[in-house]
């Protein structure tokens, strides 16, 4: 298969190289070959542009690192302040939890509501909600049971706290008029009230 | 003159400028001298000391800036703060700027911040300082808004620095288990105890600086601050602060030396309070009047426990077989133990009370009668497993073991007072965690007040975490005990009807032991009341134990302890919510007669 076609291709240059159309072919590579410089139409632009565009280039990044740097700059300086104002509304924060931890405390609130003639009460009952039934012994809570928030004043010294100085006085029966019985009277009935109160608080 | 035609050079002679050699010498001369100056300031720098300079260079432009780490806070258990850190600034003066206008600043800063005016003056006047405190510990906005105001009223020479401001907003509630912080360290309590874990670990940060702001991309190293933890208590701020009056008021009423409480929840072992009295206010720790009134009493105090310790020798002996709720007790006018001779808190004829009897009336001849039934060596044993002569370990320092007799000097007339309370010393916690056994079932639970886990600073882990439990007595020795002790808080039969609270069932116990002197090491007649009870008695949720030093009213732990034992509960039960049971209360014999046959 392969030699036949050989044949067939050498033919083909045999053709092509054959005399009678050398002439056309030289002569096409004579005209080639015969090249002449074309003359350069060299058009002299100035340097304008170019130190322009560089130095506009340059300018611009000058001027973009300055604004970069600027911009940083003023970003830090809002950076400083906005982090003293959050410590500043921070430490604000802490102290106002602060005022109100101390306006939570028990002691407080206790001797506010003892002022407004609250009392804890003694006994704990319950009122169960499903069916209305009273849970515990309710008792209401008197002055009587209120608890003491404040230490007790230090006891005086004798010189400065002495005894009461009693005075008895015999009252007349016969004279109803008379102020001084009736006040009288009326001391011995707040002792006899006093007393028992003591003896509960005990 | 004569010579100048042989020289040519001769005629520069008259002006030396004019030579150059010289001149050139002397130029080299003087550029050697500058050199060499140079070369040895470069010796000096580069070889005698090249770091401090280097360091001084770095220095130059950089700032450090300690970032102070946060201290955890100490919280009760619903997270209410007991102590809590808030940024805080110290003013402080330059004397030199202030001393001219001093007694008008000083009156400036009188009226605007917490200070003394003569001692603010003082330190405004402070000769040849330029630094001097003005107030400490302010919250920082105020410091910085006062100082702003000194500067816009023409005052000069104020400024502000960091100090970390330490506050207790419940003032004396519980100060003596958090304590309190000094200067610069903690001194006491929680503070001192857990300072490792609160305090945290302070940063740093160093960055480059001009004009007084930080250059952007200039070398900063950053040491981050790492703030300390919380420590959660199992306080319960409200019910402490309750304990604490009610503990004041009975310590002044009965003219007391000290008192203290104890409450626990029941199943958990949770401390809900633990209160002593006298205290003090924690804001102001000078405000103490006794050293003693820093620390816990409760933890501290080694006492006899009187009484209530007849809880643990009768449940023990129940549990061991060798009685039950009904046995049957004779009880002689006075018994005689080795070579003394035990008497009861009355006088009396013989008695004739069952072992429920005995604790109602607190009768010590007829528990040491009951009790000299126990095996040798198995009372001892019980109260080991109840938790006596042990540490409870529940985080504070300083805490007392308390004293149980070795075994070697544990003779049968020691186990006869032990019996009954005597020879033996506990701290309040032992005590309260001992009955809150019964209360529990028979089931000791370590109390903890802590809640979760936290490490102490001596490397002890404590918390609700490593809570433990054992059975120490039977669920139905304690059910037995439980209802024997419902019988003392009986108007009729009972010692102490002033612990009842109307429509609950309460079981507790009485103590009135004798207290031993320092003195002479011996019973010096004052007297430790004390009184431990639980409720509901047939569901218990909480166990009180309120103890009273040395009552000067005459009074026993039915009187002094009962109140205060029954105020303290009846806060508790209403403040958690807890109904009565509406069972019937306990009814069992106290007394039998001879002839009678025993009814089981």
């Amino acid at each position: 298969m392969s030699s036949p076609a050989f044949q067939i291709r050498s033919g083909r240059i045999r053709a092509a190289g054959a005399p009678g159309r050398v002439s056309g072919l030289a002569g096409a590579a004579l005209h080639r070959a015969r090249l002449t410089v074309v003359p350069r139409t060299r058009t002299r632009t100035g340097p304008l542009p170019f130190v322009t565009l560089v130095s506009f280039v340059l300018l611009a990044g000058v001027v973009g690192l300055l604004m970069f740097n600027t911009s940083m700059q003023q970003a830090a300086f809002t950076a400083t302040t906005m982090e003293q104002q959050a410590a500043t509304l921070n430490a604000r924060e802490q102290t106002l939890r602060m005022e109100l931890d101390a306006l939570r405390d028990p002691q407080r609130v206790a001797l506010k509501a003892q002022r407004m003639g609250m009392v804890i009460p003694a006994t704990p009952a319950f009122l169960r909600l499903t069916d209305g039934e009273v849970l515990g012994t309710p008792a209401a809570a008197t002055r009587e049971n209120s608890l003491r928030l404040l230490p007790q004043a230090p006891q005086k010294p004798a010189v400065l706290d002495p005894a009461p100085n009693v005075v008895t006085v015999i009252g007349e029966p016969a004279d109803p008029g008379a102020g001084d019985g009736q006040r009288h009277h009326g001391r011995d009935k707040n002792k006899q009230q006093q007393q028992p109160r003591t003896d509960g608080n005990r | 003159m004569r010579r100048m035609p042989s020289r040519p050079s001769a005629r520069a002679r008259g002006s030396l400028r004019g030579s150059p050699h010289l001149r050139l010498r002397f130029g080299f001369l003087v550029i050697a001298m500058v050199l060499s100056v140079f070369g040895a300031r470069l010796v000096q720098l580069q070889g005698v000391d090249p770091h401090a300079y280097a360091a001084m260079a770095a220095a130059e432009g950089t700032d450090i800036v300690e970032l102070p780490a946060e201290r955890g806070d100490i919280l009760d258990r619903n997270g209410k703060p007991l102590a809590d850190s808030v940024d805080g600034a110290m003013v402080v003066a330059n004397p030199e700027l202030t001393r001219e206008k001093a007694p008008e600043l000083a009156k400036f800063l009188a009226g605007r911040l917490d200070v003394d005016y003569f001692e603010t003056l003082k330190a405004l006047r402070l000769k040849d300082k330029q630094f001097a405190y003005v107030a400490r510990r302010v919250p920082a906005s105020k410091a910085q808004a006062v100082v702003a105001a000194a500067e816009e009223a023409g005052f000069d020479g104020l400024d502000t620095r960091h100090d970390p401001v330490r506050d207790y907003p419940a003032g004396d509630v519980a100060a003596n288990l958090i304590g309190f912080m000094g200067t610069d360290e903690a001194l006491a309590g929680f503070e001192r105890n857990f300072n490792g874990l609160l305090a945290g670990q302070d940063g740093s940060e160093r960055y480059s600086v001009g004009v007084g702001n930080r250059i952007p991309l200039g070398q900063a190293t950053i040491e981050p601050a790492v703030d300390g933890q919380d420590l959660n208590t199992t306080i319960d701020l409200d019910l402490q602060w309750y304990v604490q009056r009610v503990l004041r008021q009975t310590r002044e009423d009965a003219r007391a030396d000290s008192a203290f409480a104890v409450v626990l929840d029941t199943k958990t072992g949770e401390v809900l309070a633990l209160a002593d009295d006298p205290t003090y206010d924690a804001r102001d720790p000078r405000s103490a009047k006794a050293k003693g009134d820093l620390v816990s009493r409760a933890m501290t105090d080694v006492y006899e426990p009187g009484s209530v310790e007849k809880v643990l020798t009768l449940s023990a002996l129940i549990d061991a077989g060798k009685a039950t709720d009904k046995t049957r007790v004779v009880v002689p006018s006075s018994l005689v133990s080795g070579d003394r001779v035990i008497h009861d808190w009355f006088t009396h004829d013989t008695l004739y009370m069952t072992l429920a009897g005995v604790v109602a009336q607190s009768s010590n001849i007829g528990t040491v009668l009951a009790s000299r039934n126990f095996e040798t060596g198995q009372l001892r044993e019980y109260l080991t497993k109840f938790g006596l002569g042990q540490k409870t370990n529940v985080g504070i320092a300083g805490e007392t073991q308390g004293i149980l007799p070795d075994p070697s000097i544990w003779t049968s007339m020691t186990q006869d007072r032990i019996a009954f309370g005597q020879s033996l010393s506990v701290n309040a916690m032992q005590m309260a965690a001992a009955v809150n056994t019964i209360a529990n079932g028979g089931v000791r639970v370590s109390p903890s007040l802590i809640r979760g886990t936290a490490v102490t600073d001596e490397g002890l882990q404590v918390g609700t975490d490593t809570a433990t439990t054992e059975r120490v007595v039977s669920k139905r020795a304690a059910h037995q005990m439980t209802l024997m002790m419902e019988r003392v808080v009986d108007p009729d039969v009972g010692v102490a009807p002033s612990a009842q609270i109307p429509g609950y069932r309460v079981a507790g116990k009485t103590g009135t032991a004798q207290r031993v002197g320092p003195a002479c090491g011996c019973y010096n007649n004052t007297f430790t009341v004390s009184f431990a009870g639980f409720a509901p008695a047939d569901a218990p949720r909480f166990t009180v134990y309120v103890v009273v030093q040395n009552p000067r009213n005459g009074g026993g732990g039915g009187s002094v302890g009962g109140p205060a034992f029954a105020k303290i509960m009846s806060y508790a039960l209403s403040r958690y919510g807890v109904p009565p049971t509406g069972s019937a209360p306990s009814r069992l014999p106290t007394t039998w007669r001879p002839g009678q046959v025993a009814s089981r």
